[in-house]
């Protein structure tokens, strides 16, 4: 089994400003796949190296999802800067992604 | 990344089965934007909120299965068993494809160690390092088995294995994979040496071809290769498949001989009827002509092979036999010649005849006019070079103006090819007449001295080497000596010449007496006939009379080895008359200074010795009659 993990973060992160997120996946779902890839366009775009990102798959960590409130893959969620906010499903959504970030258009 | 969308919404359309199932998760999942996610087919997995697993939606379910399924088939295409081994290297899993095949199977190997395993290629030092690795816990790659599988074969196994640990880092035992390379193996194993083979063939300097029965270049190295396509005559385009011996047969022209001695001798060694088969023959290329020694040689019991062609390349022997042979021939010409003019067109022919050079001329350094005068030539039958060496006719070159006087002040050939000879070459220089593209012009030379030059013309003319240079400096001296040499036998044939006018103008015949005195050689003498003189002395012949003194005196002047002058003698006529002569001699010496003879001339004197004889008588006449009446 695949143990995927993903930490991310800028080079001279400002504390106050980096976005810390944890996305939740199973493995190579379709839809896994799909929000991991819309996520890196977002912060790429967005965010730059200003973020901070943990993948998790829950078929590898199952009890840390249901630790955290994971109730489906994919699911992200954003812990800082507040207020905290998480969007479920593979992120095409990507108006909703932004709002959850904090992040304008 | 770009990942694709999941073609269709599973809610719509997946099966029965599947719907109901999502109706389940739907109901498990209470958070409505879950549920809408869910329902937009948004959503791989749900986390069980009892027991705290993922439940896969089918979407992501068969996206994984086919995943693994897919990463499995990779995998099979890099081995062919995957096996496990317990804390005792003892095998608890053995699983592949082709269990099958050698005997590998699970009942054969499960409960078994590596070394337990019938394998021949380990030795016992083999196995020690083999498990000595395995105590040390390291990754092995590699390791190479033999082994023979049910059915007899022999099998070539490569196992590579890497250790176990648990969660609290126990070793747990091994896992690995096998691959059978046996195929690997004895294709390495056919294929060596082959290609060992033909990389020594290609490392070869000499073309080297391979003749099936029928004369069909079964197979030729690198040097083959290039020396089919860079040279012309017999062998040109010959490659692998074509037949060398119709291009043998084929061969026309100045090759049509060489062809047909090389087919007949391949044949011969094909048949069986030689082992060995050696030709030596011409090949022109760009660089010039070069000369080749082909050697035939058959080869038996290796399929359709039956001989074996090679070529050394032999042109440096043979242009070095071609210029020793020139240097005979000079020399044989120099022998032979009895005048200068001979020697220098017979020199001038063979040099020309040997190169293949169109004409040859020599100019002499007229030593008191400075320059370089046109003496002889020889050219091949042409109207062109006829004209050529007509215009030369006359020629005359000071030491420093064109290519003759250029040699002759350095004394260094000079060599004029192609296109370079517009460089440099005055109005007065060779062979700008006959509009050939080469000049060769080398100096003659005697006692270290330029005593003229030799110049040749040619399109053929080529760029010398250093064995060409050595004949060309031995030909030129060898040239000077002789005419040297003949410059002194002319001077003293004109000088004989010259003595023998003035011998003629006061003598009337020349002798010549060995040591005891008797004549060996009269020229010129009216009084004795040859066979009546050879072998006598002088007072051995018949009817000879002395002068004054007698032979007493002229004996005792020869003993001592005297020069004589005006020894004078008589001759009794039939008539009963006499006939007067007078001989000078002087002794002769050898080089060790022995005494050999004497020699010297002789002259009529009869008339002036009769005058003599008529004054006297006359005075005495006179005498009588005045006598009395001076009384």
């Amino acid at each position: 089994m695949v143990r995927k993990r993903k930490d991310r973060s800028a080079s001279e992160p400002a504390a106050a400003t980096a976005v810390v997120m944890v996305l939740y996946i199973t493995d190579s779902g379709p839809n896994s796949l799909r929000a991991v890839a819309n996520l890196e366009a977002i912060c790429k775009e967005h965010l730059q190296d200003n973020f901070r990102l943990e993948i998790i798959d829950v078929l590898e960590y199952p009890l840390r999802a249901l630790a955290d409130g994971i109730v489906v893959t994919p699911s992200l969620a954003k812990l800082s800067p507040s207020p905290a906010a998480t969007v479920v499903g593979n992120l095409s959504d990507r108006s909703g992604v932004l709002r959850a970030l904090g992040i304008a258009e | 990344m770009d990942l694709a969308l999941p073609r269709s919404n599973p809610a719509l359309s997946g099966t029965n089965a599947e719907r109901g199932f999502k109706k389940a998760i739907l109901r498990l999942v209470k958070g409505g934007p879950e549920r809408l996610a869910i329902e937009a087919g948004q959503i791989d997995a749900i986390i069980d909120p009892v027991s705290g697993n993922a439940i896969l939606l089918p979407e992501a379910q068969r996206a994984l299965i086919e995943r693994k399924v897919g990463f499995r088939s990779l995998i099979g295409l890099a081995f062919d068993w995957y096996w496990e081994q317990d804390e005792r290297y003892r095998f608890v899993s053995h699983r592949g494809a082709a269990d099958d095949a050698d005997g590998s199977t699970e009942e054969g190997i499960i409960g078994k160690a590596l070394w337990d395993l019938s394998i021949d290629n380990m030795s016992e030092a083999d196995w020690r390092t083999h498990r000595q690795q395995l105590e040390w816990r390291v990754i092995f790659r590699d390791l190479e088995i033999r082994r023979a599988d049910r059915a007899g074969e022999v099998r070539y196994l490569s196992i590579s294995g890497e250790p176990i640990f648990d969660d609290r880092n126990q070793f747990k035992g091994y896992r690995g994979i096998t691959r059978d390379i046996t195929e690997r193996k004895h294709a390495e194993a056919l294929v060596g040496p082959h290609r060992l083979a033909r990389t020594i063939l290609d490392a070869l300097a000499a073309p080297i071809a391979i003749l099936d029965q029928d004369g069909v270049v079964l197979s030729a190295n690198q040097a083959w290769r290039a020396f089919a396509a860079t040279h012309s005559g017999i062998g040109t385009g010959v490659v692998a498949g074509s037949d060398y011996l119709a291009a043998c047969d084929n061969a026309c022209a100045a090759e049509q001989a060489d062809g047909t001695a090389i087919a007949a001798g391949i044949r011969q060694v094909i048949g069986g009827e030689r082992a060995l088969f050696r030709y030596d023959y011409a090949c022109d290329s760009a660089a010039g002509r070069s000369w080749f020694a082909l050697s035939v040689t058959r080869i038996t019991g290796n399929g359709n092979a039956s001989a074996v062609l090679s070529c050394e390349d032999i042109t440096e022997r043979k242009r070095g036999e071609l210029l020793l042979g020139l240097e005979f021939t000079v020399a044989r010409c120099l022998a032979d010649a009895g005048t200068a003019a001979a020697a220098l067109q017979a020199v001038i022919r063979a040099i020309c005849e040997t190169q293949g050079w169109d004409c040859g001329r020599y100019f002499r350094l007229d030593q008191s006019a400075g320059v370089l005068r046109f003496a002889e030539s020889w050219g091949v039958p042409s109207a062109v070079v006829g004209q050529f060496l007509e215009k030369s006719r006359g020629m005359v070159f000071r030491p420093g103006a064109g290519l003759a006087g250029r040699v002759c002040q350095s004394g260094q050939p000079l060599w004029v090819l192609g296109s370079t000879r517009g460089a440099g070459v005055s109005p007065t220089a060779l062979a700008p007449e006959t509009g050939e593209n080469g000049a060769c012009v080398f100096p003659v030379t005697a006692e270290d001295k330029v005593i003229g030059v030799l110049a040749f013309s040619s399109s053929d003319v080529g760029e010398p080497d250093d064995r060409m240079l050595q004949a060309v400096h031995s030909i030129g001296s060898q040239l000077g000596r002789f005419l040297l040499r003949q410059q002194t036998v002319d001077a003293l044939r004109r000088s004989e010449a010259r003595f023998r006018v003035l011998n003629d103008l006061t003598s009337d015949w020349y002798w010549e007496q060995d040591s005891d005195f008797r004549f060996t050689q009269v020229v010129g003498c009216s009084a004795f006939g040859a066979a009546d003189i050879l072998g006598m002395t002088h007072w051995d012949l018949p009817n000879v009379v002395p002068a004054d003194g007698g032979w007493s005196e002229h004996k005792s002047q020869l003993a001592a080895r005297w020069s004589f002058c005006d020894f004078e003698f008589a001759t009794v006529q039939p008539g009963g008359t006499h006939a007067y002569y007078s001989i000078c001699g002087e002794p002769v010496y050898d080089e060790a200074g022995a005494f050999t003879g004497y020699c010297g001339t002789g002259v009529d004197i009869t008339k002036r010795k009769r005058a003599e004889i008529a004054l006297r008588e006359s005075e005495a006449r006179l005498r009588a009659l005045a006598g009395p009446s001076s009384d």
